[in-house]
C-alpha cells in the first residue's frame, strides 16, 4: 500500500495497539490463574481472542506482517480454547505470555525503525499447542458448551427505539446498553424487526432498574417490563461482559503532542496573567473604589478560571499507575522461576493516577527496582524457611497521590541489603564513604555511578541501567527517591513524584538582588530563624528545629551571590525528618504559580538548579532542585548535626 | 448526499476505510459504528446508502448484522462490502451467502475498496439513497 497513506495511520496503529495490549496483559494475568480449571472464564477467553483479533486486524493493515502473524497464532489458539478444542494448558498460557511478550518488542521496533525480533519459533511453538491439542480432544467434546456460571434469571425486559432526535441527544443503542450493564448483567440484546421495517432494540437483564429510573428512561425511548416468568432465561452472552474497550463515541484519541501543546498555551496564559498583575498593582493608587473593585474581581475570576483550566487539561494527561504495575507480575514470573524463587505480588494503588508522561519514563526504574528486589532482595525458598519466613517472598508495588505528589513504592521482605558489603565495595571502587551509613548514605553509595554490581550481574539485574540512572530519571523529572532497608526484613525504595511537571506553585525568594523560585511541594514549612540561634561546628552549621539540630545552608554562599543579611533569617525546611535541612534565604517575596521550563541540556545543568521560570515581566528566575540541594548538605554537614544532638 | 456507514469496531480501521473511500468518493458523508448493534442503529435512523462491514465485532459477529440486513424488504437492497482479515478466508462463502455485495481481505489497498464502492454506487442498485 502507499507509503504516505499508511504512515498517517501509524501512530493510531501505536496507541490502539497499546491499548489492546493492556488488556491482553491483564487478562493473560487471570487466564493464568485458571489453569488446571475445567474452562477458563468465558469471558476472558473472549476477551484475549477480541484483542488478538483486532491488533491483527490493524496490523495487516499497516503491513506490520510479524506483528499480524503473532497475534493471528494466538487468536488461533484463543478461538481453539473458547470452542472447547483445547484445554487450558501451563504451556498454552506460557505461549500466551511469550507471545504477547514478542508481540510488544515487535510493536516497538516498529515504531522505532529497529530490526524484527525473530517469531519463527514463537508462531511454530503457538502453532504446535493447537495442532496437539486438538487432535488429543477433537473426539471427546467439540463444539462450545453451554456457558451458564451465575445461571442468571431474566427479570427484566427492556425495549428501545432508536430515534434521530434521541441519537441528536447522545442517546444511542450503546448508551442504553451501559445503563442497562450498570443495574445487572445483560443476558440478551438483539434487533427486533416490526412493521414497515421499523427497528427496536430488545435486551433482557438480569437487575431491577427502580421506578423513577424506570420513568425517565421512558423519556429516552426506553420501556422496560418485568420479564414474563415463562421468559427463558437465555445462556448469557458472553460478550455482553467483555469490555468494549473502544466502544464508538464515547472516547477519543488524542497525541499526547497536543496536550502538551495545549499545556504549553496554559503556561503562556499564565505568565501573560502574571504580568497583568503586576501591570494592575500601581493602578489601584490612581483610580476610585468603584473602577478598581470590578477590575480586581476580573483579574481573581481569571485566576480561578486560569487553575481550573489547567487543573483540567492536567487531569487529562493523568492514567492510572497501574499502567506500570500491570507488567510487572509477567517480569517476576519469568525472573521467579528462572531464579528458582517463589513470589508473590502484592499491588495497592493501581487506579493512582499520574501524568501519561511520567508513567511512561517510570517504567524501566520500576522494572529495574523489581529485578533487583528477585536478584537480591529475595530469599530462596529454603534460606527463608531457614530464617523462619514464610517459603513465598512477597514483593510489594503500591501507589498514592497526596496534594501535589505521587508517591510509588517497591518492597520486598526479603534479607535487606547488606550494607558492610556496599561499603566494601563502594570502598574497592573508589566511591568515598561517609563515617555513618544510614539508609539515606546507603542509597547515595548504590546510585553513585561508580558503583557497580557487575561483578553478580545476571538476567535479573544488569541490563545497562544501573541504580544511578534509576536515581537520574527519577531526579529529572522533579522527583526524589528514599530507601528503607532492614536487615533480614526487606528493603522498600520510594519514589516521590510530582503531578505535573508543566505548572507548578512556588515560593519566590530572595538572595542579594536574585530572585530563586521553590517548588512549594518541596517545602515543608518556612520558618524564621535568630542570627543568634545558630551553632557554628567545624563542617557546617545547625539551628534547634522541633526539638532537633536542623542543618542549615545558606545559599548565598552556595551559590556564591553576596547576601544582603537581615536581622532575622528566613528559611526553608526542605526534606523529611532526619533528611530535613534548612534552606537560608534573605527574603521570602511571595507565592506565585510558576511555569517549569526544565534543564534539560547537560551543558547548563547545575546540581541544585531544576530549570527556570519566566516571571511574566522579562526577569528569568531559577527555580531550585529542593532534593538535590538536602542532599548536598547531608553530605557534607551530616556528621555536624549528628555531633550537636549527640 | 450519500451516506456511508463504516463498521468496525478499531476506531483505527474506520479511519482507514473513511480515508480510502474518501479518495474516490469525493461527495460523501461518514457514519461510524463500533458494533453491530450501533450498525442496525444507524440503518434504522438514517438513509445508508452503502455499508462497509467488519465480521469481528464485539457483541454481534457481521454475518448476523448482514443476515438481519438482507432479512427485511426495507434494507436488503443495500449494498454491503464486508471485510476481514487473513486466515478467516472460510467466511467468505459465508458471507457472500448471506448476500454480501462485495468481500475484501486486510490489508486492502484504498484503490481496491474505492473501485468496490465505485462499482456498486454505479450498479443502480441504490434505491434508498437521499
Amino acid at each position: 500500500m502507499a507509503e504516505e497513506f499508511l504512515d498517517r495511520f501509524l501512530s493510531e496503529y501505536y496507541a490502539e495497539g497499546e491499548e489492546h495490549l493492556a488488556v491482553i496483559r491483564r487478562a493473560l494475568l487471570t487466564l493464568d490463574d485458571a489453569v488446571g480449571q475445567p474452562r477458563p472464564d468465558a469471558a476472558v477467553t473472549e476477551e484475549l481472542f477480541r484483542s488478538f483479533h483486532s491488533i491483527k486486524g490493524i496490523a495487516a493493515m499497516v503491513e506490520h506482517r510479524e506483528a499480524e502473524l503473532l497475534a493471528h497464532e494466538m487468536e488461533s489458539y484463543l478461538r481453539a480454547l473458547r470452542d472447547g478444542q483445547v484445554r487450558l494448558s501451563t504451556p498454552g498460557v506460557e505461549g500466551l505470555i511469550a507471545g504477547t511478550q514478542l508481540l510488544e518488542q515487535s510493536v516497538a521496533a516498529h515504531r522505532t525503525s529497529a530490526p524484527q525480533p525473530d517469531i519463527a519459533s514463537a508462531v511454530s511453538t503457538l502453532h504446535a499447542l493447537v495442532a496437539d491439542d486438538a487432535g488429543a480432544t477433537a473426539a471427546g467434546d467439540a463444539g462450545p458448551v453451554p456457558e451458564n456460571p451465575a445461571a442468571a434469571v431474566a427479570s427484566w425486559r427492556c425495549v428501545f427505539t432508536p430515534s434521530p432526535e434521541l441519537l441528536g441527544r447522545g442517546v444511542n443503542v450503546d448508551v442504553v446498553r451501559s445503563r442497562l450493564r450498570d443495574c445487572g448483567q445483560i443476558l440478551r440484546a438483539r434487533p427486533l424487526i416490526g412493521e414497515g421495517g421499523a427497528i427496536t432494540f430488545e435486551f433482557l437483564v438480569s437487575g431491577e432498574p427502580d421506578v423513577a429510573t424506570r420513568e425517565a428512561w421512558l423519556a429516552d425511548g426506553m420501556a422496560c417490563t418485568a420479564a414474563d416468568a415463562a421468559e427463558p432465561s437465555p445462556a448469557p452472552a458472553v460478550t455482553e461482559r467483555a469490555t468494549a474497550i473502544l466502544s464508538a463515541g464515547h472516547y477519543v484519541r488524542v497525541d499526547l503532542t497536543k496536550l502538551d501543546d495545549l499545556m504549553r498555551m496554559i503556561g503562556d496564559l499564565v505568565i501573560l496573567r502574571a504580568r497583568l498583575v503586576d501591570a494592575l498593582a500601581p493602578v489601584e493608587a490612581h483610580v476610585p473604589a468603584h473602577v478598581w473593585r470590578p477590575l480586581q474581581e476580573t483579574n481573581a475570576g481569571i485566576e480561578r478560571q486560569l487553575r481550573d483550566l489547567r487543573e483540567g487539561v492536567m487531569r487529562v494527561r493523568l492514567v492510572p499507575v497501574g499502567e506500570i504495575f500491570r507488567r510487572m507480575p509477567f517480569v517476576v514470573r519469568d525472573l521467579a522461576r528462572d531464579s528458582g524463587r517463589r513470589v508473590r505480588v502484592e499491588m495497592t494503588g493501581q487506579e493512582t493516577h499520574i501524568d501519561k508522561f511520567l508513567v511512561e519514563q517510570m517504567m524501566d526504574p520500576v522494572l529495574h527496582l523489581v529485578r533487583n528486589s528477585i536478584a537480591h532482595g529475595l530469599e530462596t525458598a529454603d534460606e527463608r524457611i531457614a530464617a523462619g519466613k514464610r517459603p513465598e517472598g512477597t514483593l510489594l508495588l503500591a501507589a498514592s497521590a497526596a496534594g501535589e505528589i505521587a508517591t510509588i513504592e517497591i518492597g520486598d521482605d526479603g534479607r535487606g541489603i547488606d550494607a558492610e558489603r556496599v561499603v566494601a565495595r563502594a570502598g574497592a571502587a573508589g566511591v568515598p564513604v561517609p563515617a555513618v551509613v544510614d539508609d539515606a548514605a546507603l542509597l547515595e553509595l548504590i546510585c553513585s555511578p561508580g558503583f557497580s554490581t557487575r561483578e553478580e550481574s545476571d538476567r535479573a539485574s544488569g541490563r545497562g541501567f544501573g541504580m544511578a540512572v534509576v536515581r537520574r530519571t527519577v531526579q529529572e523529572l522533579g522527583g526524589s527517591l528514599r530507601l528503607w532497608t532492614e536487615a533480614g526484613r526487606g528493603t522498600r525504595f520510594t519514589i516521590d513524584l510530582p503531578l505535573t511537571l508543566a505548572i507548578t506553585d512556588a515560593l519566590l525568594a530572595r538572595v542579594g538582588h536574585q530572585m530563586f523560585a521553590v517548588p512549594q511541594a518541596s517545602v515543608r514549612e518556612v520558618i524564621e530563624l535568630e542570627e543568634s540561634a545558630v551553632q557554628r561546628l567545624e563542617d557546617g552549621e545547625v539551628a534547634p528545629y522541633r526539638g532537633l539540630a536542623l542543618p542549615l545552608v545558606r545559599l548565598s554562599q552556595r551559590l556564591g551571590i553576596a547576601s544582603v543579611p537581615e536581622r532575622r533569617l528566613h528559611a526553608f525546611v526542605l526534606g523529611q525528618g532526619a533528611a530535613a535541612v534548612g534552606l537560608v534565604v534573605d527574603r521570602i517575596v511571595g507565592q506565585r504559580e510558576i511555569v517549569v521550563r526544565s534543564a534539560v541540556d547537560p551543558l547548563i545543568r547545575v546540581e541544585g538548579i531544576a530549570g527556570a521560570t519566566d516571571l511574566g515581566d522579562g526577569r528569568v528566575v531559577l527555580i531550585l532542585d529542593a532534593a538535590a540541594i538536602a542532599r548536598g548538605v547531608r553530605r557534607q554537614g551530616g556528621a555536624a548535626a549528628r555531633a550537636a544532638t549527640a | 448526499m450519500k451516506q456511508i456507514l463504516v463498521v468496525d469496531d478499531s476506531p483505527t480501521i474506520r479511519r482507514m476505510v473513511r480515508a480510502s473511500l474518501a479518495r474516490s468518493l469525493p461527495a460523501v458523508q461518514f457514519l461510524e459504528a463500533g458494533s453491530g448493534l450501533e450498525a442496525i442503529e444507524r440503518l434504522a435512523v438514517g438513509a445508508i446508502s452503502l455499508i462497509v462491514l467488519d465480521l469481528n465485532m464485539p457483541d454481534m459477529h457481521g454475518l448476523e448484522v448482514l443476515n438481519f440486513v438482507r432479512s427485511h424488504q426495507k434494507y436488503r437492497h443495500v449494498p454491503i462490502i464486508v471485510l476481514t482479515t487473513r486466515g478467516d478466508e472460510g467466511s467468505r462463502t459465508a458471507a457472500l451467502g448471506a448476500g454480501a455485495s462485495a468481500y475484501l481481505t486486510k490489508p486492502f489497498t484504498p484503490e481496491a475498496l474505492g473501485n468496490e464502492a465505485r462499482r456498486l454506487f454505479s450498479g443502480g442498485d441504490l434505491s434508498a439513497s437521499a
